[in-house]
């Protein structure tokens, strides 16, 4: 823990930077509601469509809306909607992984089959259709973006688990009469956690990017939601004239993504994992 | 022979396997939209008995698995069906002998739209990563290229809405070098053409080029620490030629890779990309028919795109199984 910590006090400065970035973010997410000047729903805080000023920093939107208020709030519905998915995900596709990596036999083979076939479903196109299907409630966004993100950490789980299951204090621990549970819990599932904290950090980036295109196209939050994506799409109209209002949500979805990416980078280094992994969404 | 019948068949079976199953969910996620074909072509006042016939001519009373098996077989056959939304008014009156639009004369011109916009992308993105990936690479120890790659990072990050909303705020409403909307069905020139597929192009090759210069950078150092490019370097041979013949045929493979893994990757980004710029494609299409429940059209064109991602996952599988030694021989 000490070395990981040394490590990433020598990690490059874009790294420090982006790690204070997204500090930031969280820091807007936890306590934006309790300073944030107007209320995000409220119509006419302002004239529709006045420049940003002192008075409303990024200006307002076509109904009066402060921008900068309804940034801050849409903090935590972003957030918040990204860790649940990430997190249902890491859960979900890290569990099965160990499971599976340990079992080794044809319950493994025949489950990995099916997940080689799912994934080669396009994720954006069946969360579309499903969305409008189910309806677009968070619980069902959540859980779909969840099911894609979760087939993806499982390979990866399970891959990094295979190597921990051959090892021979894993043998021992088996041999000792241990339960698979307590060999899961005990000798597999610390010796891959690292690669689980990295799924973790990556996928929430991920689930941001995805939620945010979800919603920008009609299919996420709901308006008069202060989502992100849902805002950047209600102000591409007023693009022209107002340009703050597109601006002001793209900038903060632009720097919480960046700065996710590029600390994901700087733990998956600092843990010794390597960087540079196959865009797989 | 037989190595390459082992490594294609298998997979080619996944993939086709892969396209059933997912014909299957969007057969199954579209039959799931509120209402069905009938009540939506005769609207709200619709009544019971016009409704009953109306799903009789559509052949909605058979069993889902029926429908499924027939509509997939037409898919195949090239028969489409007929748009529900395009019909004129006046035609779906009598519900005999309806005249609507088919399908494919509302997908085919919107997908050759597509291809021409990916085409595009692709043209600039092919040269600009290969260049950018290598030299990047190969002047890694550079003050402008640690930069250059610190902005590569950051440019993978950014999401393709937002480079196209920035783009769209800098050239087409401050500078007003190309137009905000990209209508090409109108467009009246091959340069008016070409003006409004700049911006939505070079959207979509700033967010794959980022990507593909990122994994260029990666296999290209790995190449360049290799054994036979030291050998080669120890021998007396020139730094032009160490890079040309030595480094760049190995590092061309994964860089094929990931071109092909980028294609996928499109179908999900020309979608974003075709609403911010008003673009009449494939993925514009897909959403505005999702929107008016446009059934018959919503499967054909997430029939397409599927197909698509699927055989660009399945290029990509094979070309990393034909540049892994062990699979060819083992």
């Amino acid at each position: 823990m000490r070395r990981s910590w040394e490590t990433i006090r020598d990690l490059p400065a874009p790294y420090l930077l982006a790690t204070a970035v997204l500090a930031i973010h969280l820091l807007v997410a936890l306590t934006g509601p309790l300073w944030a000047p107007f209320d995000p729903v409220k119509l006419s805080a302002g004239p529709p469509f006045t420049s940003p000023s002192p008075d409303h920093l990024f200006g307002t939107d076509n109904f009066g809306r402060d921008v900068f208020s309804r940034v801050v709030h849409g903090e935590r519905v972003v957030l918040l909607l990204a860790f649940s998915a990430s997190g249902l995900a890491v859960l979900v596709g890290a569990s099965l992984g160990v499971i599976l990596a340990y079992l080794r036999n044809w319950v493994d083979e025949s489950a990995m089959r099916v997940v080689d076939l799912l994934l080669t479903i396009p994720p954006l196109i069946l969360s579309l259709l499903l969305l409008s299907a189910l309806g677009s409630g968070y619980v069902i966004m959540i859980s779909t973006v969840a099911f894609f993100f979760a087939l993806r950490v499982l390979t990866v789980i399970r891959a990094a688990a295979l190597n921990v299951v051959t090892e021979d204090f894993v043998t021992a621990a088996r041999l000792r009469g241990e339960s698979a549970w307590s060999v899961a819990r005990r000798e597999v599932l610390p010796n891959v956690m690292s690669t689980v904290l990295v799924e973790f950090s990556l996928r929430t980036g991920y689930a941001v990017l995805f939620i945010g295109g979800l919603s920008f196209l009609g299919f996420g939050a709901a308006p008069p939601t202060p989502e992100w994506g849902l805002m950047i799409s209600e102000a591409r109209p007023y693009v022209t004239n107002a340009p703050w209002i597109v601006l002001a949500p793209s900038l903060a979805l632009a720097s919480l993504v960046v700065s996710l990416s590029l600390f994901t980078e700087a733990i998956s280094e600092a843990l010794g994992l390597g960087s540079s992994r196959v865009r797989d969404v | 022979m037989r190595y390459v019948l082992r490594l294609v068949l298998p997979r080619v079976l996944l993939a086709i396997i892969t396209l059933v199953v997912v014909s299957a969910t969007i057969f199954w996620a579209v039959e799931l939209l509120p209402g069905d074909a009938a009540t939506r072509l005769l609207g709200q006042g619709a009544t019971a008995e016009r409704v009953t016939a109306m799903r009789e001519v559509l052949k909605l009373d058979q069993p889902p698995l029926q429908r499924y098996v027939g509509w997939l077989s037409g898919f195949v056959r090239g028969d489409w069906g007929e748009s529900l939304v395009s019909a004129l008014p006046s035609s779906i009156a009598s519900a005999g002998g309806r005249q609507s639009r088919p399908v494919a004369d509302l997908v085919l011109p919107r997908l050759s739209n597509t291809m021409i916009l990916a085409a595009a992308a692709l043209i600039l993105y092919v040269p600009l990563s290969l260049i950018l990936g290598l030299v990047t690479a190969i002047y890694r120890d550079r003050k402008l290229v640690s930069w250059l790659s610190a902005l590569v990072l950051v440019g993978t990050a950014i999401p393709e809405f937002v480079i196209g909303i920035v783009l769209l705020l800098v050239f087409s409403v401050t500078l007003q070098w190309f137009p905000p909307l990209s209508l090409i069905d109108d467009a009246q020139s091959f340069t008016q053409l070409l003006s409004m597929l700049v911006l939505p192009a070079v959207t979509l090759t700033l967010a794959m080029t980022a990507y593909a210069v990122r994994m260029m950078q990666t296999s290209v150092m790995a190449v360049m620490e290799s054994d036979y490019v030291r050998l080669a370097t120890l021998k007396g041979l020139s730094r032009r030629r160490v890079i040309w013949r030595h480094v760049l045929p190995n590092a061309i493979g994964p860089a094929l890779r990931v071109t092909v893994l980028n294609l996928a990757w499109l179908i999900g980004g020309v979608v974003l990309v075709e609403v911010i710029f008003s673009f009449p494609g494939l993925g514009r299409q897909l959403i505005d028919s999702i929107k008016l429940l446009d059934t018959p059209v919503i499967e054909a064109i997430a029939m397409i795109l599927a197909a698509v991602y699927i055989i660009a996952n399945l290029g990509a599988d094979l070309i990393a199984g034909f540049l892994n030694p062990r699979l060819r021989t083992g």
